[in-house]
Parts: structure tokens; C-alpha cells; sequence
């Protein structure tokens, strides 16, 4: 679970700091947006999955507790 | 009514709306006879999820992402886009912070940022250290909200009144509200404050580039052909590159959660399950702060000059297409996003100055009822030396305030090590702050920031934060035999 827990952990930080050099693009649009600023908000999602899996792993151990 | 009167009336029903709203909670608590420090300063220690949603979200939707983020999309374009990175990296570092410390300031009755590292280090002489510091970092981050609430004010009165008066009656209302209610205060005001934020950047960002564009991808597409490449790194600007991006990233996701006021806000939470479950969904927050930036680029495509004050886009933009009662409505949503956050900070230093300098220097016979009291004056002398500050010298705290985040960020190591590893020294958490603020002072006043080095642009910050965080781990682990923390780690608790 631990091991889990950092891959979570890690992720969003390779996202949106780790892959700047490779998405530093305007093209393509996606849905109308720049390529970087899409990266940077397809982040935000990434982010909030990957705390959600953090609660979820950390909730159960509370209550198995 | 002529068009500036309309917009003022509006402005100031907002402003003192909000100031009556603010000072309820207080009001209520008095009636029951008297409040105490715990209640004024963090909220009884019992915000449940939405109030303490609201305190630690009412911090993003600031002045600054009203004007700041629509201003660096006019002027600098792609290097605008970390702002929507780092909010939610800086949730996942405080989904492991908050809940960690919350427990340990219930336990030990903590209620500042100082009286946490007083407690993980056992030393008051640090704990009075980082009180200063913080302080120096939270006045002209204070100021700050004042000189926007004084621009905001001049455009939509059309010249008509002077920055200083208003900041005058505004910030009076500020103090009149922490003074009464304290942080129960800040959090309700904070709750309408970023409804009405949230629908003014909403419906301005939609509707500008929909209206002269078509769409908003319409508006990227004029953007991109008229200026190519602006859309990217390093945009408008010359150095604000991807080495650039990268290590700001690092400094203010890692520095969010070190302003002071994060402490005090945190150690209002009834438990830590709602600092976990609040930081799931923070993130989804960061999403509504791409719709400033839209104004920004907008603005840049459809105003025929160029503004002298690119932070002034969105309001410039405003008041010359829509009619006063708009810009009044929109100033109103701005003058708030000032107001609130000045409160929260308005508070923090006030507990800063008589909880860890005053208190612990020449005051240690204050009772905490004596110190609420002493509190409560202090933010009215806070609030008269911000304003004379930003009336008579708006350009001497511009320094500080350039060093603010990089400087609340070196509290980084001491705080996360001291809490999580054992080996963490008091000698190490000196060394580290000291090494780490000095290199922030001296590479920003030096203009070495971004500081070119190997083809890279690095965050000052960032250069500070990796040597402080060497010599932190360093002279921990050679003074290791020196015992110097406190029994109690994170995860003892």
C-alpha cells in the first residue's frame, strides 16, 4: 500500500512539473485551448484522482483500525 | 444618477454588506458572554467542513487572481499557465501537512505557525525568529490588498475619488469586522465573496471572447495568428521559460501552505478528516482560474492602447463596454476579493506580534485573556500602519512583498522535517532558515531573479530552497547527538 500511496504521490508532480520541456506547445487546440494550458488543467484532474485514491487508501485503514 | 455614482453606490453596498455580515458571528458570541483568544484567532477549533472549505479557498480567489492573472496573461502570455498548475500540487502537499499538524495544535493549545516550530524545535528564540519573518512577509502582502482596493475603487469612480480616501473608509470596515468576530468572521464573509468572484469570472470570461470571437477557442486562434508563439513559453516575456516554470512550480507549491495564516487556518479544524477531505476537492477549485486569464487575452486583442498597468486589464476592459452599474457589480466582487483576505491576514499578524513577539519578549505575564484583548487592539494598529504605508511609501514594501513567496517558502524544511523526521535538529532548522533567507534577499534584491545559470532560468526561491534544504539535512545529521525535538512526531499522534 505504500508503494501505492507514492506512485500517487508522485504523479501529479511528474504531470505538470516533470513533462514542461515536452508539452511547451500552442498546437494542437484541445477544446479550444492552447496545448500547455490544457496540459496544465488536465493536471488539475490528475491531481484530484490521485488524492482521491489517497483518501480512499488512508480512509480504510482508519476504520480497519 | 450619474454613471460614477451608480458604480460607487454599488461598490460600497457590497463593502458594507459584507462588513455587517462579517461581524454577525462576533456579535452572536459576545451575548454569550465574552470571547476567548481560541475563539477569536481559530474559530473554537471547530470548522467543520464548509466553513473550513471557505478559509482555506477564500486565500486563492484574491485580488490578485481578479487582477493579477488577467494582468500576466495581457503582458506575459504562456508563463501565465503555472498558475493553474500549482494550486493543486499544492493541495497534495497539504493533504500530508495540514492533517499533521492540526492534532498537535489542539493537544498543545498551538495557534500561530511560530508556536508550532517553538513546539517541534522546544525553542522560543526560533519560534520569535520565524514570527518576524513571517511578519516582514505578511505586511506588504497586507498592503498589497489595500493598493488594490484603492485601484479598483478609482476606476469604477472614474477619477472621481482619490485612492486614499477609499482605502480610508475600507479598511476601517476590515478592522471593525476581525475586530469583532475574528476568524469565524473571515470565513463567512469569505463564503459570499467567492460566490460572487466565481460568478463575475465566469461570466466575463465566457462572454468576452464568445462575443467578439465567436468562441473561446475562436479567441486563442485570433491570438495565436496575430502573435505567434505567445501562447507558450517563454510568451511575452524573455527569460520565463520552461526552466523558469519548472522550479516556480516547485517553489509555490511547496511554499503555499508555509504563509502563516495556513497555520492559524488549519488549527480551526474540528478534525483532521477535514483537512483530508477538503484537499480532495480543492483542486477542482484551481479550474475557475483560467477564466481571469481569458479576460487578459482578450483584452490584449480588443483594447486599441496599451495599459500603462496591465493588472488593470479586466477592469479597463470592463468599464469601457458595459455600463456603470456592471463595472459597479464587478468592482464590488474585486473590493471584496481585497477585503476578505486582508481580514485573514489582518488576524495572523495580529497573533503573530502578541502571541510570539510580544508575549514571548516583554509580555510573559499577559493572561490569555489579557492577550485577546491585546489582539484585537493590535489589528487596529495593524491596519493604521498598512495604510500609512500604502498612502505615504507605496513603493519602499514592493521589495518585500517580491520576496514574499520565496521567502515564506524556506520555512519548508524546518517545518515538514520537523514534523516528519526524527533526525530533524533545532541547529539545522537555524542554519537551514538563515542560509535560505539570506539567498532570497540577496538574489531578488540583486535582480538575479530568474537566476540565469547552465542555459536556466531558475525561481530565486528555488535556489534558496535547494541550498537551505542541504545545509538543513547536513547540520541535522552532524548536531544529531544534540537532542533537540520535542517526543511528539506527525505520526505518533
Amino acid at each position: 500500500m505504500m508503494l501505492v500511496k507514492i506512485i500517487l504521490t508522485a504523479i501529479p508532480f511528474i504531470w505538470t512539473i516533470g513533462m514542461v520541456p515536452f508539452i511547451n506547445q500552442v498546437k494542437p487546440f484541445v477544446l479550444g485551448i492552447p496545448f500547455f494550458a490544457f496540459w496544465m488543467i488536465a493536471g488539475i484532474f490528475v491531481c484530484f484522482l490521485c488524492i482521491n485514491g489517497l483518501y480512499y487508501i488512508d480512509n480504510k485503514k482508519n476504520r480497519a483500525r | 444618477m450619474s454613471d460614477q455614482t451608480s458604480a460607487l453606490l454599488i461598490i460600497f453596498l457590497f463593502v458594507i454588506g459584507v462588513t455587517i455580515l462579517g461581524m454577525v458571528p462576533g456579535m452572536r458570541d459576545h451575548t454569550k458572554g465574552g470571547m476567548q483568544l481560541e475563539d477569536w484567532a481559530v474559530g473554537g477549533r471547530n470548522f467543520g467542513r464548509w466553513l473550513n472549505w471557505f478559509v482555506l479557498a477564500g486565500e486563492i480567489y484574491t485580488a490578485f487572481t481578479f487582477l493579477g492573472a488577467s494582468g500576466w496573461a495581457y503582458a506575459r502570455g504562456g508563463p501565465t499557465f503555472y498558475i493553474l498548475g500549482y494550486g493543486a500540487l499544492a493541495y497534495l502537499v497539504g493533504y500530508y501537512i495540514l492533517p499533521s499538524m492540526s492534532p498537535i495544535g489542539r493537544k498543545y493549545n498551538l495557534m500561530t505557525q511560530p508556536d508550532l516550530i517553538e513546539h517541534l524545535y522546544g525553542s522560543k528564540t526560533l519560534g520569535i525568529l520565524t514570527a518576524i519573518i513571517g511578519i516582514a512577509f505578511l505586511l506588504p502582502y497586507l498592503q498589497l490588498q489595500l493598493t488594490g482596493l484603492g485601484l479598483i475603487i478609482e476606476t469604477c469612480s472614474y477619477g472621481q475619488i482619490t485612492r486614499v480616501p477609499a482605502m480610508l473608509i475600507a479598511f476601517m470596515m476590515v478592522a471593525a469586522f476581525v475586530y469583532f468576530s475574528g476568524l469565524k468572521g473571515v470565513a463567512t464573509t469569505a463564503v459570499v465573496k467567492d460566490v460572487i468572484m466565481i460568478i463575475a469570472i465566469l461570466f466575463f470570461g465566457i462572454y468576452l471572447p464568445t462575443h467578439y470571437f465567436g468562441s473561446v477557442g475562436g479567441m486563442f486562434e485570433a491570438l495565436d495568428t496575430a502573435k505567434p508563439g505567445f501562447l507558450s513559453l517563454p510568451g511575452g516575456t524573455k527569460n520565463l521559460d520552461v526552466s523558469w516554470v519548472m522550479s516556480t512550480l516547485v517553489v509555490t507549491s511547496l511554499g503555499f501552505y508555509m504563509w502563516p495564516h495556513f497555520a492559524t487556518n488549519s488549527f480551526s479544524a474540528k478534525n483532521p478528516d477535514v483537512l483530508r477531505h477538503n484537499a480532495v476537492y480543492l483542486p477542482l477549485y484551481q479550474i475557475c482560474l483560467l477564466f481571469p486569464m481569458l479576460v487578459g487575452f482578450t483584452a490584449l486583442l480588443i483594447l486599441a492602447e496599451p495599459l500603462k498597468t496591465p493588472d488593470m486589464a479586466f477592469m479597463v476592459i470592463v468599464q469601457q463596454l458595459f455600463p456603470a452599474w456592471v463595472l459597479g457589480l464587478v468592482g464590488g466582487a474585486g473590493a471584496l476579493a481585497c477585503m476578505v483576505p486582508a481580514g485573514d491576514l489582518l488576524l495572523s499578524t495580529s497573533m503573530l506580534f502578541t502571541r510570539n513577539v510580544y508575549g514571548r519578549t516583554f509580555g510573559k505575564e499577559l493572561t490569555p485573556y489579557g492577550q485577546a484583548r491585546m489582539a484585537r487592539f493590535v489589528v487596529l494598529g495593524l491596519t493604521a500602519i498598512a495604510l500609512s504605508l500604502a498612502i505615504f511609501l507605496p513603493n519602499m514594501l514592493v521589495n518585500l512583498l517580491l520576496t514574499g513567496y520565496s521567502g515564506v517558502t524556506q520555512f519548508f524544511p524546518m517545518i515538514v522535517l520537523g514534523l516528519f523526521w526524527g533526525k530533524a535538529t533545532r541547529l539545522g532548522a537555524y542554519a537551514g532558515l538563515i542560509v535560505g533567507e539570506i539567498l532570497v534577499f540577496g538574489l531578488i534584491l540583486g535582480k538575479m531573479d530568474p537566476l540565469a545559470i547552465g542555459g536556466m532560468n531558475l525561481n530565486a526561491g528555488f535556489v534558496a530552497l535547494f541550498f537551505n534544504f542541504i545545509i538543513y539535512v547536513a547540520i541535522s545529521l552532524l548536531s544529531s547527538s544534540d537532542k533537540h525535538l520535542v517526543s511528539d512526531k506527525a505520526q505518533d499522534l
